[in-house]
């Protein structure tokens, strides 16, 4: 069992596990491309099975979410008014990656001053008690 | 020094009888002008349920103030008020002239784009961070 590592380095993926390959051929993984081996699971990008998600909620292809700050042309995110904050945050408090809501870059880094300054003062949540 | 825009929020223990809380307002409004600043706004947004307990309490009582100074040192006088106020259980300072500067420059720089292209549809629809209430994102200090 020694021979299958030592030729390339051990990929992540499970292809591994197999010990029946005389020659470790990388290729041998059903999911996911035979190339280097990646990291992490499933990439925003583009929908790959979802062979190895890596947690949290649908690991499928959104659709194509425009950003709603965008979309109203906003100037200024008010830390001040929470229900429209509120949408962004998860239930424990986290605030929601970019992939989940469809929000642009530009908007996503005011977004998130304001959810913390409105954590601050108590009109948002920090972490949902138990 | 040009003159700077702050926003602050101070909490208050929600059982306060109310001269009191004026009390504290009026405290601050006069720190302030003895400081040579301006409050532009008080609004007091009365109680409201926390996101999380402050103090042991799950209520507070809000109280909002705009501040217009040209001196920097205002707000550490006002903050340093407020510790030491006891029904205040929270407050928060924001430093907002620069914020509104960039908000302006880009309402210019749209309304410019707008008016430049001639559009086919009424360019009346170029305007559109005029602030005609229904946008909610817009306001910036409301």
């Amino acid at each position: 069992m020694a021979e299958e590592h030592a030729p390339q380095n051990p990929a992540p993926v499970a292809a591994a596990s197999a010990p029946s390959a005389p020659s470790a051929p990388p290729a041998g993984a059903p999911s996911g491309p035979g190339g280097p081996p990646r990291f992490g699971g499933p990439r925003p990008q583009g929908s790959r099975p979802p062979g190895g998600p890596k947690r949290g909620k649908r690991n499928f292809v959104r659709k194509k979410k425009v950003c709603r700050f965008c979309v109203d042309k906003a100037d200024f995110i008010d830390y001040k008014r929470a229900e429209i904050l509120a949408p962004f945050i998860q239930e424990r408090g986290k605030i929601l990656p970019r992939r989940m809501t469809g929000t642009c870059a530009r908007h996503q880094r005011w977004l998130t001053v304001a959810i913390k300054r409105a954590q601050n003062i108590a009109l948002l949540p920090f972490a949902a008690e138990l | 020094m040009e003159e700077r825009q702050y926003d602050l929020i101070f909490i208050l223990r929600p059982d306060t009888p109310e001269p009191d809380i004026d009390k504290v307002i009026a405290t601050i409004e006069h720190a302030a002008t003895e400081k040579g600043a301006k409050i532009e706004k008080t609004e007091k947004w009365g109680r409201k349920r926390m996101a999380y307990r402050v103090a042991r309490l799950r209520e507070g009582f809000y109280v909002y103030m705009v501040i217009r100074s040209s001196h920097g040192e205002v707000v550490k006088e006002l903050e340093r008020r407020l510790k030491v106020a006891d029904p205040v259980i929270k407050y928060l300072t924001v430093r907002l002239d620069e914020e509104l500067k960039r908000q302006e420059k880009l309402k210019k720089h749209r309304e410019r784009r707008a008016a430049r292209r001639p559009r086919k549809t009424a360019p009346a629809a170029g305007t559109p961070s005029a602030p005609a209430g229904g946008s909610e994102h817009a306001a910036a200090t409301s």
